[in-house]
């Protein structure tokens, strides 16, 4: 069964502080706006779930009347309010379902809301309950179907859900890219008992197994052994015993291994065998120990044996079994190890938790089809893996009154593959996993919080006729520094840990605080100073050389990219934006001395380039200011010339001094104002804007907007152009595309360049092409 | 591959006569021992001198010379004497094993045994004992092997060998008749832990899964939750309990069966699931029925799985968990139905206890290639199914020291199927199943009852010149009469 049902939990509950500990109002959150809940009442603990919109600012920029020209900046930026969807998911305890409740009631403004749709085993227990304290009708959902509905909309939307455990190894929990096709897979779920079920599509989906030997076993032989009542507790002695003070071994029966029979000395041919015979009183952590062995085996045999009659290789194991336990997955993924040898790999899931509610409340919204909407996990409102577990938390477990939440935000557009990826489904945007590599790990997030305090500057800078803007700052820094130090201690709490995952991290984080978009003013700045050398640039481009010319568009576009406010390097110059021009030509100095480059594969693209040129080019961009104007659009400005169409992808959202997609429709304007080629290209359709769908500095090409596949499809895009530090090597540095691509970026981090053996500065461009695909050039990527 | 460390104190007087049991020793040969957790099974190989008649022409030379009265005769009866091969095998506690190996040392005439092959969980530990009581080479042997080639060997040369369970049955025993080909098949033996073996043919198996929950969990869990040490006495109390109390079924969750997953509400959602939370205590027989009832749907499913994954139809159930409990036979039978929706059918061998010992006779008789001869069951040298279960014959268990005897004399031709049958796997002899028709088994049963004394008459009549005939037809007599007993009680 799916979840464990405490019938008579009144009679039998330990008595616990009942205080909420955090404000319920950080909890329940834009209850105000709420619409359709539903709730899972499980075992021990309900979750809650509904879907509310929230107000947040949005950085919008807007030309200027052509009239009023004169004078003043390029464009206008003004801050809107703008409603976004947001789904709240929170989870606690039983007990403090009637506080919650009361909560709820006193805030729901919403009188829309008749109904709450309702799941799990103890949803009839508290039905009376609710219907009374909310005011809404309750109306049950089959349970199986909501977890299998929340088993899908998490696989699909939260990128490094899935992850495998291994206790032992440098990183506990790998974690698992989204795959673009979640089916078919089996679900275990091991709540009192066990439930074995095939899915196989969106709606189809069947209960092929099951087993009485399950989650309410180990609590009720643990019970009657131990005379231990609490479920973690018993766990807790598990953790501590020696299985083999109890259970007859192959040894104890044949003095060694059972060599013919392939059987080690140490395999357990008897669960309890000892106690049989023996005389003797064992320890409760022993008995306890042989329990969960015997059941994690028999379960883990179970599901290896239903995957391979059904031919199935993803298994996730769920239900409160497993829910935040390292002990009970350990002992599962053991014995799928054991039984499959290694053919499949027992994964679990970060918010197994929150799939029946997040099922029950998809029922409820059918009418708003959820699904075809792209979701976002906020790192900023949710509560990391295992917030709660004992073993992890041992202090904020003992308060008990733990609130777990999960918060989604749905995105503007829906998000698919970049149908150029080689191979879809083992594509992994991030180059370094900071949760396997300690060192990394370390040093990333003391680069963040050293960079904490530069960023509240500016966020505050940000706002200067905002008041409160300082205190709004202050709670920024608060939440962010809490993220970092969770991450330190517990860095799989968010999925993998990744340089990519901190700046999201980040930007959800400033956004929950109203700083849509700390870098406006100085884009906007660099953006105004960048334009006016546009034409100055372009014509001493023109009276050089082809072959001049092609070094100095690629330099053009390297030295832009140094203009990056998010690179520590980079901030610290202190430069004024007067002086850009000065340090351009400096860094123009600067560069043209330094091939060969740490990664150089220019002679290659010089060849290419004397060959036919591309269909279309579909460019990432990085910063606004001097890398797009001066850096960027030359280059793209000699594909055009040469007959490649373009089209430019930026950023939806603002991050950092990334240049936005509402930012590059202006600047692009004025610059076809000023250049023939680029507006001839706008006019002609050659040359097209693009949003990639992100808001962050780094690019996932796993989450892309579908207008940009479905362009990148029709125009037969032939070359993939990435841009800057977080695109092109913080992630998609090991990118296999099926086209030529060419990674563009300068390593502004000096920790960075000596992991990669060059130094600060070093210069990244990395021309690749598929294996297979004729080109005029040599593919290879040769290194200094 | 059960083996207790401590035993409980038992009677140790053996009850029947040693050499009713230790048939034959004098000509024994080739000895073979399996030593399991609580009985020791032992084998050997003799031969049995017995009278047969035999008939001859008369030469047609010395014709003339023949008495007149014998003249008109057609042929010549002669009674001869013949010797013909025999595997004795003899299973009985292991508290009567030393009393057993002075008994066997005392008796053995053959000098040319060097050597006794061993087998099962408990052989390293009598080892020492063996060797020194009898003065022969302990020659160990693999158990699965040994297990394998028993059961090989039974299924082959034993018909009505395996059989159908069925509790609630007119007939708790259907007997499946011997099938020419016997591969392949699934074992699953059920010991301290479960093994599941795939057998593809006579030298080729696998053992391709296995499992730690198994009779060992069963006693060793039900000791420590019911202070009970015996494992029949576990069985007893399962037997009597309520699993219901403290099992979580589907509708204690539901509230009802829940349709649309197709599960039933009186199914067990969790085994245990209700002392997680309650507060009071058990009983122990309902602790008992619950543990019983996990264990053994738990076997039951992935013996399904596995039959399934390797597309076996033929599962046969052994090991010291089953051998002989009609309760064990039942919950297993329920759970391979169960699973298998009857796809699959749980089957029992008679002989199950045996087959370690058989199957260590057979390796250490390999020279005499065993296997090109067939057997047959000696019904009158043979103990029936289940003579020491305590269930059925509870008298019989209190007394404690029960041999449990089976008897094969090799036939002097090799058996095979008639090549006409047109189906030989559904070929029954019998027209009608006596164990199936209590009415006809009645009659048929009283029959020869009433038949017996003229049967016994005529025995003495066909030798005149015999004085102690008549002494050996009472014998005759009291045995047939016996077998008639116990059949009318135990027909299978």
């Amino acid at each position: 069964m799916a979840e464990f049902v405490r019938l008579d939990s009144s009679t039998s509950r330990h008595t616990m502080d009942k205080s909420i500990t955090l404000p319920p109002d950080e909890i329940f959150r834009n209850l105000e706006n709420a619409k359709r809940f539903a709730i899972d009442i499980g075992g021990s603990l309900t979750k809650l779930a509904y879907y509310s919109t929230v107000q947040h600012k949005v950085a919008k920029v807007r030309s200027f009347d052509k009239a009023t020209k004169v004078n003043i900046p390029l464009y206008e930026i003004s801050v809107q309010e703008e409603v976004t969807a947001r789904l709240h998911f929170i989870k606690f305890e039983n007990a403090y379902i009637e506080t919650c409740l009361d909560f709820i009631k006193d805030h729901l403004v919403n009188t829309e809301t008749k109904v709450i749709k309702a799941t799990g085993g103890g949803a009839h227990k508290f039905k009376e309950l609710i219907e009374r304290k909310l005011g809404l009708k309750v109306d049950k959902e089959d349970e199986m179907t909501c977890l299998i509905k929340g088993c899908n909309f998490v696989l699909r939307n939260i990128p490094h859900e899935a992850f495998v455990y291994a206790k032992h190894a440098d990183s506990e929990f790998r974690f698992q890219t989204t795959q673009p096709d979640i089916f078919p897979y089996l679900l275990v779920n091991i709540g009192s008992g066990v439930s074995i079920v095939k899915v196989e599509s969106e709606d189809k989906f069947e209960r092929i197994g099951g087993s009485s030997i399950g989650g309410g076993t180990f609590w009720g032989l643990g019970a009657l052994l131990t005379k231990t009542k609490r479920f973690d507790e018993l766990l807790q002695l598990a953790s501590k015993g020696q299985h083999t003070s109890v259970d007859m071994l192959v040894k104890d029966i044949y003095g060694g291994s059972y060599g013919s029979l392939g059987l080690t000395g140490d395999l357990i041919a008897s669960s309890f065998g000892k106690s049989a015979t023996a005389d003797k009183e064992f320890s409760k952590e022993d008995m306890a120990k042989s329990l969960l062995h015997m059941i994690s085996n028999d379960i883990g045999q179970l599901a290896c044996l239903y995957a391979k009659l059904h031919n199935l290789s993803r298994v996730y194991f769920g239900g409160f079994f497993i829910r935040g336990h390292p002990v009970t997955m350990h002992t599962i993924t053991y014995s799928i190890n054991f039984f499959t040898k290694g053919e499949v790999q027992a994964l679990f899931l970060r918010h197994e938790g929150y799939l029946g509610a997040i099922g029950a409340f998809l029922k409820g919204a059918e009418e708003d089809n959820p699904n075809q909407y792209s979701w976002g996990e906020n790192y900023a409102g949710s509560s990391g893996l295992m917030s709660v577990s004992p073993d992890m938390n041992p202090m904020q477990r003992a308060r008990s009154g733990t609130f777990d939440m999960l918060e989604m935000d749905r995105l503007e557009r829906q998000l698919v593959n970049l149908p150029l990826l080689q191979d879809p489904s083992s594509y992994i945007p991030d180059t370094m996993d900071l949760t396997e590599d300690a060192l990394a790990r370390e040093y990333w997030l003391y680069c963040f919080e050293e960079a904490l305090d530069g960023v509240v500057k500016r966020a505050v800078a940000s706002q200067p006729d905002m008041p409160e803007a300082a205190e709004r700052a202050e709670k920024f820094r608060q939440k962010y520094r809490h993220k970092l130090q969770t991450l330190r201690h517990q860095p799989f709490a968010y999925g993998s840990l990744t340089v990519r995952s901190l700046l999201d991290t980040r930007e959800h984080c400033l956004n929950e605080f109203n700083f849509p978009d700390p870098y406006s003013k100085i884009k906007q700045n660099e953006n105004d100073i960048a334009l006016k050398y546009y034409q100055k640039a372009v014509k001493s481009l023109e009276e050089l050389s082809w072959e001049e010319r092609q070094f100095a568009l690629v330099r053009g576009v390297l030295a832009g990219n140094v203009f990056d406010w998010g690179a520590k390097a980079v901030s610290e110059m202190t430069l004024g934006p007067q002086i850009w021009h000065l340090g351009l030509i400096y860094l123009f100095i600067f560069f043209s001395s330094e091939r060969p480059w740490l990664v150089d594969s220019y002679d290659q693209w010089l060849e290419r380039l004397r060959g036919p040129p591309h269909k279309c080019a579909l460019f990432f961009v990085d910063n606004s200011g001097v890398d797009i104007i001066l850096g960027v659009i030359p280059f793209v400005r000699e594909l055009l010339s040469r007959g490649t169409e373009v089209v430019l992808a930026s950023n939806s959202g603002p991050a950092l001094n990334d240049v936005t997609n509402g930012e590059l429709q202006i600047l692009t304007e004025r610059i076809a104002a000023m250049d023939p080629v680029i507006q001839a290209g706008l006019r002609e359709d050659r040359l097209t804007l693009v949003q990639s769908g992100s808001s962050s500095p780094c690019l996932d090409l796993s989450r892309l907007d579908k207008v940009l596949a479905q362009v990148v499809r029709e125009r037969q895009t032939d070359l993939v152009i990435i841009e800057g530090m977080g695109r092109a090597i913080h992630t998609n540095y090991y990118a296999m595309l099926s086209c030529e691509s060419l990674k563009m970026a300068v390593i502004k981090n000096s920790w960075l360049a000596d992991r990669l053996g060059g130094k600060l500065f070093s210069v990244v461009f990395k021309y690749e092409v598929p294996a297979g695909k004729p080109s005029q050039g040599s593919a290879a990527v040769t290194p200094s | 591959i059960f083996f207790s460390t401590s035993r409980h104190t038992m009677d140790k007087s053996i009850t029947l006569p040693p050499d009713e049991i230790f048939r034959n020793l004098e000509n024994a040969k080739r000895f073979a021992i399996d030593i399991g957790g609580s009985l020791t099974k032992l084998a050997y190989y003799s031969t049995v001198q017995h009278k047969v008649a035999k008939v001859r022409s008369f030469d047609k030379a010395t014709k003339v010379n023949i008495p007149e009265a014998a003249s008109d005769k057609l042929y010549e009866i002669s009674v001869q004497e013949e010797v013909t091969a025999r595997l004795h095998f003899i299973k009985f506690e292991n508290a009567y094993i030393e009393t057993c190996l002075d008994f066997i040392k005392d008796h053995l005439v053959n000098t040319e045994t060097k050597v006794i092959k061993a087998t099962g969980g408990g052989a390293h530990k009598f080892k020492e004992l063996i060797e020194r009581k009898l003065g022969l080479k302990v020659d160990k042997e693999d158990e699965m092997t040994c297990l394998i080639k028993g059961c090989n060997f039974v299924l082959r040369n034993i018909p009505h060998e395996a059989f159908v369970y069925a509790k609630h049955a007119d007939s708790e025993f259907r007997f499946q008749t011997t099938q020419p080909d016997i591969f392949p098949y699934l074992l699953v033996n059920i010991g301290s832990g479960v093994s599941i073996v795939k057998v593809e043919s006579e030298d080729k198996f696998e053992r391709i899964g296995g499992s730690s929950i198994g009779g060992g969990t069963f006693w060793g869990l039900g000791a420590l939750l019911t202070k009970t040490k015996r494992f029949d006495e576990l069985l007893q109390l399962a037997s009597k309990g309520q699993h219901t109390s403290v099992d979580m079924l589907v509708k204690d969750i539901y509230g009802g069966s829940y349709g649309s997953l197709g599960l039933t509400g009186d199914l067990i959602a969790s085994s245990f699931g209700k002392s997680a939370t309650a507060d009071k205590e058990f009983s122990k027989e309902d602790m008992a029925k619950s543990l019983l009832h996990m264990i053994s749907n738990d076997i039951g499913q992935l013996a399904c799985l596995y039959a399934k994954l390797h597309n076996l139809s033929r599962v046969y159930f052994g090991g010291f968990f089953i051998r002989g409990h009609p309760v064990t036979m039942h919950t297993i039978t329920y759970s391979i139905n169960f699973f298998t929706k009857g796809e699959v059918q749980a089957l029992f061998l008679r002989h199950e206890g045996y087959l370690g010992a058989i199957g260590a006779f057979l390796k250490g008789a390999e020279e005499d290639n065993p296997n090109q001869y067939s057997w047959g069951e000696n019904y009158a040298g043979s103990s029936g199914l289940m003579s020491v279960s305590p269930d059925m014959n509870p008298m019989q268990r209190a007394r404690s020291g029960t041999f449990d005897m089976l008897e094969m004399d090799r036939l002097e031709r090799q058996l095979v199927n008639l090549p006409l049958l047109q189906d030989p796997s559904s070929y029954i002899p019998d027209t009608m199943d006596l164990t199936e028709d209590a009415l006809a088994r009645e009659y048929w049963l009283y029959c020869f009852e009433e038949a017996l004394d003229g049967v016994v008459k005529r025995a003495v009549a066909s030798q005149p010149d015999m004085p102690e005939a008549a002494e050996r037809a009472e014998k005759f007599r009291q045995k047939y009469r016996h077998k008639l007993q116990t059949l009318r009680h135990q027909p299978l």
